[in-house]
């Protein structure tokens, strides 16, 4: 499964977004402070891996996608790309290399396609604009194949429809289409499935997890839904305001939470059967802070039942819980 | 295999344009505007045919200042020359000089606003400041000022571009003072435009910027541009008529305006020679208000909370 080279590595990323304060904080010299969004984020993924990164709404997860594929820049740390900085590469012509190897599915199908484009031209348009094809036939057997391979057959009825002639779940292998088209090695997905049907969730997670074995395709798989991180992920990095509170394997997170946050998230998620293992921690109470005003010390500490002392003061590392198994908690050893 | 998809996809294309132009011309406005737009078109198209050829002071075949008869339809003006023969002839002169102005004015307000609303930062306050100034700067003023410098460099009976300087260069000023209003508009929708997810889409998958402007931002400015090339039209037609009733129309490819001024000075206000001032005074306002109606007619049925597409 996973391989020991990572195919991409984040070190203590952070995005900050600036806050402009009001004409009169500025005349009195108060400062303006940032919203951050993101703040030292430390993860690797590994080639052919596919790493889950979960979080409530406000987490920072997207923002961290938006980062690796190039949407928003970093305001400190690295991003490395198979060893290479690719922190501060801008330009659609420079990035064109990291492009080829790093596609992004997106969350709203609906959004993601250009209305005025038809199926083969939102396919196509990643052949044609990262020069991956030489002429028109080729171009053809690229989009036809990429369709396929998303689970759209025959390939050829689709494409000159128009994005608002497909149900969600076409338009969902559309994108990935899109993404596939260029055959990544990386692809960040950003809540794939979380706008589709559940009973077309687990076709289109299928797409996903049949690219990985097929193609060796690494996967960052970005969700809110610890048990969907569990079905597909290799490992699960918890994310809490802008930095990981865990990351393990995705047995690890799922049976084994050691952060108070990671054991709430769990406890949140709804289950058929009774489980006797369930935890005796209370709900989560209240919602999560703003990141512009991050609390002092461990930033979880406001909502953790288990909160003491020592967590309004210091911020607490990632410690060592086991083999590939990092917890940011006081309380874990 | 794909025979009946293409087919599908080729009705349904056809069935939303039905939709457009069944919503466009069930308006009211658009109809009448519609109307009055052929029957100027049609002017315009083929003067010679309906009045026979442009009459000047040598080939007059009327009194001075008749009154409408059966002859001489419209009158005649101060050196006999047929009123209805000038109208006619004239249609096409103001169209012509409204719709090149216009075409100057959206390709440069679009290509304006769709920078500065697209790239932002410095270029967007520069490419603003510029249209600020252009937006205040007076088309009257401007044509007085421009029209001398090119009738000495150019002499008055050189052409540019097939137009003589006058009218040449009464079709840049006009381009050049109402393209600020279009360039607005253009850049606060490739604003929205341009934070929508499937513009980001493009990125990811490598698409310059260059390619996104043209590939997904301007097809969806579409309908603004319609809708507001439409009234554009109609206040070139306005400050055509304005220039060459303040005397820098050519009186040699008379315009509505040019036909004003003229009737003015030949004092056919005080005369009373109505037929001469009303005649090309009724074409330039129908013809205005006909594009209004119909730019109006078009924003109505692109707004959005009418579009099928989202």
């Amino acid at each position: 499964m996973p391989d020991t080279a990572d195919i991409l590595r984040l070190e203590s990323l952070q995005v900050h977004f600036p806050i402009r304060g009001g004409f009169f904080d500025r005349v009195l010299g108060r400062p303006a402070g940032a919203v951050r969004a993101v703040d030292g984020i430390d993860l690797n993924v590994g080639q052919g891996e596919i790493v889950a990164l979960v979080g409530e709404s406000g987490s920072g997860k997207t923002t961290v996608g938006r980062v690796i594929t190039k949407l928003a820049q970093p305001t400190g740390g690295r991003l490395l790309f198979e060893g290479r900085d690719m922190t501060s590469e801008r330009g659609s012509s420079t990035l064109r290399p990291y492009r080829r190897r790093v596609q992004m599915i997106f969350q709203d199908a609906y959004q993601a396609l250009n209305p005025r484009h038809t199926v083969f031209d939102i396919v196509a348009e990643p052949l044609r604009s990262l020069r991956l094809v030489e002429n028109h036939s080729q171009l053809t057997e690229r989009v036809s194949e990429a369709l396929a391979a998303a689970g759209l057959n025959p390939s050829g009825d689709f494409f000159p429809r128009f994005p608002h002639e497909l149900s969600g779940g076409q338009r969902q292998r559309v994108v990935i289409a899109g993404a596939l088209a260029v055959k990544p090695e990386l692809i960040v997905a950003d809540e794939p499935v979380s706008m589709l049907d559940v009973s077309i969730r687990a076709q289109i997670l299928q797409v996903l997890v049949d690219l990985r074995d097929k193609h060796h395709m690494a996967l960052l798989f970005i969700t809110h839904d610890l048990p969907l991180a569990w079905l597909i992920a290799d490992r699960i990095a918890v994310l809490y305001l802008g930095r990981l509170v865990e990351i393990g394997t995705a047995d690890q997170i799922t049976f084994n939470p050691r952060h108070p946050y990671t054991v709430a998230l769990r406890n949140a998620t709804p289950q058929i059967r009774g489980d006797a293992d369930r935890s005796k921690l209370p709900a989560l109470q209240g919602e999560v802070p703003s990141a512009a005003r991050v609390p002092k010390g461990c930033r979880f500490h406001p909502r953790c039942p288990l909160a003491f002392d020592r967590c309004k003061e210091e911020e607490p590392p990632a410690l060592e819980v086991g083999p590939q198994h990092m917890s940011a908690c006081w309380l874990t050893k | 295999m794909s025979e009946n998809t293409v087919q599908y996809s080729k009705r349904s294309r056809e069935r939303a344009i039905k939709d457009f132009l069944r919503q466009f011309l069930g308006h009211g406005g658009a109809q009448l505007g519609i109307v009055c737009l052929i029957f100027f078109f049609v002017l315009a198209a083929v003067p010679n045919i309906l009045v026979g050829p442009l009459q000047t002071a040598i080939n007059a075949t009327g009194d001075f200042l008749a009154p409408p008869s059966s002859q001489h339809l419209l009158g005649t003006d101060e050196v006999g020359r047929d009123v209805l023969n000038l109208v006619v002839h004239g249609a096409r002169i103001s169209l012509t000089i409204a719709l090149l102005a216009t075409v100057i004015s959206l390709i440069v307000g679009t290509t304006v606003g769709m920078t500065s609303g697209y790239f932002g930062g410095w270029v967007d306050v520069w490419l603003m400041r510029i249209t600020d100034f252009f937006f205040v700067m007076p088309s009257f003023v401007l044509a007085l000022v421009i029209t001398p410098v090119v009738l000495e460099v150019m002499g008055r009976g050189g052409d540019i571009l097939g137009f003589r300087p006058s009218l040449f260069v009464i079709i840049v000023v006009i381009g050049m003072t109402s393209w600020a209003f279009v360039a607005r508009i253009v850049r606060s929708q490739t604003l929205s435009l341009k934070e929508r997810t499937f513009v980001d889409r493009a990125r990811v998958v490598g698409s310059s910027d260059f390619s996104i402007m043209v590939q997904h931002i301007l097809p969806n400015l579409v309908p603004q541009i319609a809708a507001n090339g439409a009234l554009v039209v109609s206040g070139a037609i306005y400050i055509e008529t304005s220039l060459s009733f303040l005397g820098l129309g050519d009186p040699l490819q008379p315009s509505w305006g040019t036909l004003l001024s003229l009737a003015q000075r030949a004092g056919a206000a005080s005369a009373g020679a109505w037929w001469y001032l009303g005649a090309p005074g009724l074409c330039a306002l129908t013809v205005a208000l006909s594009f209004v109606l119909i730019g109006n007619a078009l924003d109505d049925t692109f707004n959005p909370r009418r579009r099928v597409i989202p």
